[in-house]
């Protein structure tokens, strides 16, 4: 029918349409951004990988976070571990400081260490031996009803016993095989990796930490970040399988190693060292690209009474940042850095190497009578951007990650309350948001759950498997 | 064979252009041969395999193989950071469509060189247009077109390409794009299947949220890993090192925190396109900022601080999880040594011991350290430690890690960035490879998600000329004619 020119439709016309839309462009953007994410009803809304179905024949950290960040979206997840032994990982804490109870027979002494943390997020745990062919043959039933697996072991384990892409495929040609590991094929194919391995290997470490004239070592970076890292990436690999997957139907193998990933995020260095010779090194607090960009140390502590030294001694340092050229300006004339300004009025004239030694040691010099705090707030009350280094105390009571609900408390019901600083944190999803249902659970807490509710072995079998060890 | 020719080098500026890589070729010695790396395949029984993985995995099979991502299109905008580019790119090296609109002036990031050094921006061979490494690397796959979105003009074109897309990656400050009008809030309702990620450092809402200084400088990495308490839990401890000598908190090399979430946003973002295809039917808003997906993955850190209010200290090269599981000093710089198992802990003991006999006495025969978590106490790592560092600063990287090695050891030297592109496996596979560029040949990292059977990403092309592609996308994208877009450029909106 002919559009009537004379009847205005309101659903034609540009803007709101309702009441309510009205009042959605009415709102303050950050209101608005907060009534989307409705932090606190995540589990009210549906997960974004519903039906998704994963194994998880992981250890450590690497490939177990590569499959919890799918359990987070929603994925259902079994984790198989070594009977009687579980994950090394449960067995790894802090200082050997911290251990969640309860006791349970595989962890008869001290119960599970913190090292495990986030890494099993949402994951059910069971218990099989893949050495006994028995074995195998309930392995590959959980191979024909799920979509994929992620599995850490020596190349060629996983094919001696059949278990391999080349044997699964045929059972299931819609099967993503993950091996996650250190190397790969090539002639380092069968060595063992580590975190710390491809910190140190890849070149990352090299390029992290004081330069030899400011006293200093290359350092490892806090976290086992190319192992959480790597696992973010083999989710990357997996979510873009997925999609490759509804197209064709077909599965894929994935061989993924952690030690090239710090390679990847370097940055310019390798460029500059092929084309210019350069061989990058590390550069301590200061950026290389940057100037004035960088963390300086302040004279005084800004909790000089408390009593962990954490707070006490090492609250004291600031990032401080004015490299363009109005904010440097302002910076060299809050500072009393005049001459400096006038020294190194051009970026690329206050970014060389010496030009940066005597900038933030001029900086340093004017903050020496300072606590971390007066520095901050003296640069922000001149509206150039500056903030603390914040340890983890200040984190956990940081009242923004409180309201984002990226960092809360965990009710569990099996290991009590627990911080989660995890899962919630690796991003807000408006209408399918992440969340962590449990942290983890014992070693073959889910074994009746999966091998007699899901796969229909009977009770008594499961007992003798269970005496036999093979679960 | 380059010929030889004579050279004087006066300055550092002489010495641009000498080390090229079509002066010097790239690798120095040859990477391994098949031939070489058969008998190690042989030795573990498992040739059959590994040929099997060499036939289906290999990085140069890449280009014949199909794109996971391929017919979905991506619209990213944003300057200075590297973690709206790398989102960008890993859509781009899994064969999404991906523009990345930047404002007329390009982004700044093509003007950021080391030490501000313009000799080392890379040129351009055709259009001798110059660039700045880190935003070449960072823009895989990426179509380059400029827009002023603060005109009127450039937000009617904007819309409209925002109209057609599956994916949208904002990486302006917060509230920017809301501004103007051309933010989620307006564009879904052109675009209800569009699925939109912010990607900042603190966040686009909430106390702590991105802040600008007055003369509006951006917060760059690392402000979100100084937020974290990553910054503060990394570097050596002040019984280590002198404050303000090495000892203190220290940040990462690299833009640490810019990767976590681009790597976070590419995840949630086609786990929302899954939901939308299969199950929910719309989009989404997502928000990914560098401090929280940094703090996703900061190991047990906050979770700690709850349990018994620990803070947790800086340990430098060592782990305080782990023992042995460290980088110590040794002759010719540092040597990683892992193992933390009984089998793998005693097999350090046995080869240090070979030269070191007193290690064996005091590390194997302390009774304290024979149970594997109580050996993760800091009064024993300080133990052990010392002693293997005892051993260390006699032997260099190589001799240490050969002799690891002979015990099946995870060991391995600290690298420097040539040696890790000489490293004969990263040669192999290969991890750092020659791409030949519009800015000539570059010695690039390799994409790590390259080694798949069916769908590898992979490297196309890097970086592109401010507006190269303003043509060819604007029109494909928006339908405008040559004239149009001829005419935006004078206006200075393109």
């Amino acid at each position: 029918m002919a559009k009537d020119p004379r009847v205005t439709r309101i659903e034609e016309l540009p803007g709101p349409k309702s009441k309510g839309e009205m009042e959605e462009f009415k709102m303050p953007y950050e209101e608005y951004c907060k009534k989307l994410f409705d932090v606190g009803n995540e589990h009210t809304k549906p997960t974004a990988l519903k039906g998704i179905k994963w194994l998880s024949c992981t250890m450590y950290i690497f490939t177990p976070h590569a499959v919890a960040n799918l359990a987070e979206l929603g994925a259902e997840v079994i984790k198989i571990e070594m009977p009687r032994m579980g994950d090394a990982m449960r067995h790894t804490s802090p200082f050997n400081e911290c251990y969640l109870y309860p006791l349970h027979d595989t962890r008869p002494m001290t119960g599970t260490g913190l090292g495990f943390t986030n890494a099993n997020v949402n994951k059910y745990f069971i218990t099989m031996d893949y050495h006994v062919p028995e074995m195998v043959d309930v392995f590959y039933g959980l191979v024909k009803k799920y979509d994929g697996l992620t599995e850490l072991y020596r190349p060629g384990t996983f094919d001696k016993w059949k278990m391999s892409y080349r044997y699964l495929s045929e059972i299931n040609p819609r099967f993503i095989y993950v091996w996650g590991g250190g190397f790969g094929y090539g002639p380092k194919i069968f060595g063992g990796s580590y975190d710390i391995l491809g910190q140190a290997h890849a070149g990352l470490a090299s390029i992290t930490g004081m330069h030899e004239f400011m006293g200093g070592h290359c350092t490892k970076q806090t976290n086992w970040v190319i192992d959480w890292q790597s696992g973010n990436l083999i989710t990357a690999s997996v979510m873009a399988a997925i999609h490759h997957r509804r197209k064709t139907g077909l599965g894929t193998m994935i061989e993924f190693s952690q030690v090239q990933v710090p390679t990847r995020m370097s940055g310019y260095s390798f460029p500059l060292y092929g084309k210019f010779g350069v061989v990058r090194q590390r550069w301590g607090n200061w950026d290389t690209q940057l100037a004035a960009h960088g963390i300086i140390l302040c004279g005084k502590s800004d909790f000089p009474d408390a009593e962990n030294p954490q707070d006490k001694f090492c609250a004291r340092y600031a990032m401080v940042s004015a490299f363009q050229d109005a904010d440097f300006k302002e910076l060299c004339a809050i500072t009393g850095m005049k001459t400096l300004y006038e020294k190194y009025k051009a970026h690329n004239q206050r970014a060389e190497g010496e030009a940066q030694v005597e900038i933030y040691g001029a900086l340093e010099k004017w903050a020496a009578d300072k606590s971390r705090s007066e520095v901050c707030k003296i640069l922000n009350d001149a509206g150039l951007l500056a903030e603390p280094v914040r340890n983890d105390r200040e984190a956990y009571e940081s009242p923004h990650y409180r309201e984002r609900g990226t960092i809360r408390w965990l009710d569990d019901p099996l290991f009590g309350d627990m911080v989660l600083h995890a899962g919630y944190s690796s991003g807000l999803l408006e209408k399918t948001p992440r969340r962590i249902n449990w942290h983890w659970r014992p070693v073959g807490a889910d074994n009746k759950k999966v091998y007699r509710d899901m796969l229909g072995v009977p009770l008594t079998k499961i007992k003798e498997w269970y005496d036999k060890a093979y679960i | 064979m380059p010929e030889k020719k004579e050279i004087v080098i006066n300055s550092r500026a002489d010495t641009i252009g000498l080390m090229d890589m079509d002066v010097r070729p790239y690798p120095v010695t040859p990477p391994p041969t098949y031939e070489e790396v058969k008998p190690v395949y042989e030795r573990r029984k498992a040739l059959e395999f590994c040929d099997w993985a060499e036939k289906n995995l290999r990085f140069n099979y890449r280009y014949q193989k199909d794109e996971s991502l391929a017919g979905l299109r991506v619209l990213d905008i944003g300057l200075w950071r590297l973690g709206h580019k790398f989102c960008a790119s890993l859509y781009g090296e899994a064969g999404a469509e991906v523009v990345t609109v930047e404002p007329p002036a390009g982004d700044p990031l093509r003007k950021v060189t080391p030490f501000g050094r313009e000799e080392y921006l890379l040129q351009n061979q055709e259009s001798g247009e110059k660039c700045g490494i880190e935003f070449v690397l960072e823009t895989v796959n990426t179509h380059c077109v400029t827009l002023d979105v603060e005109t009127a003009d450039g937000q009617e074109v904007f819309k409209k390409m925002a109209s057609n897309v599956d994916v949208l990656i904002d990486g302006m400050p917060p509230g920017f794009m809301d501004g103007l009008g051309i933010g989620y809030r307006q564009l879904k309702q052109a675009n209800p299947k569009m699925v939109y990620v912010w990607i900042g450092m603190l966040g686009q809402w909430g106390p702590w949220k991105d802040k600008q200084s007055k003369f509006g400088q951006w917060m760059l990495e690392p402000f979100a890993s100084c937020a974290n308490s990553w910054v503060h839990n990394t570097g050596l401890a002040q019984d280590l090192l002198p404050r303000g000598r090495g000892g203190d908190p220290t940040r990462s090399g690299v833009w640490l925190a810019d990767y976590v979430a681009g790597a976070q946003s590419f995840i949630n973002s086609l786990a929302a396109l899954y939901w939308r295809d299969e199950l929910g039917g719309t989009g989404q808003m997502i928000e990914v900022t560098g401090a929280e997906a940094l703090m996703d993955i900061l190991d047990f850190d906050i979770t700690w601080y709850g349990f018994n209010a620990s803070i947790k200290a800086r340990s430098g090269g060592w782990d305080p999880n782990l023992n042995q599981y460290a980088w110590n000093p040794c002759k010719d710089g540092y040597m990683m040594i892992g193992g933390q198992t009984d089998k793998l802990w005693y097999n350090i003991g046995f080869c240090l011991e070979r030269e070191f006999t007193q290690f064996g006495r005091l590390i194997h025969e302390d009774p304290f350290l024979k149970e594997m978590g109580a050996r993760n106490a800091l009064h024993a790592l300080i133990k052990t430690y010392t002693l293997t560092t005892r051993w260390l600063r006699d032997v260099n990287r190589v001799e240490a890690e050969t002799k690891l090695l002979q015990y099946q050891l995870a060991a391995g030297p600290v690298l420097f960035i040539d040696e890790v592109a000489e490293f004969p496996h990263f040669k192999y596979r290969p991890w750092v490879y020659v791409h030949e560029t519009d800015y000539g040949p570059l010695l690039i990292p390799s994409s790590p998600a390259s080694y798949q059977v069916r769908a590898p990403f992979r490297c196309k092309w890097m970086g592109r000329d401010i507006g190269y592609d303003n043509y060819e996308i604007y029109m494909k994208w928006t339908g405008m004619t040559q004239t149009e877009v001829s005419a935006f450029k004078q206006k200075g909106v393109m």
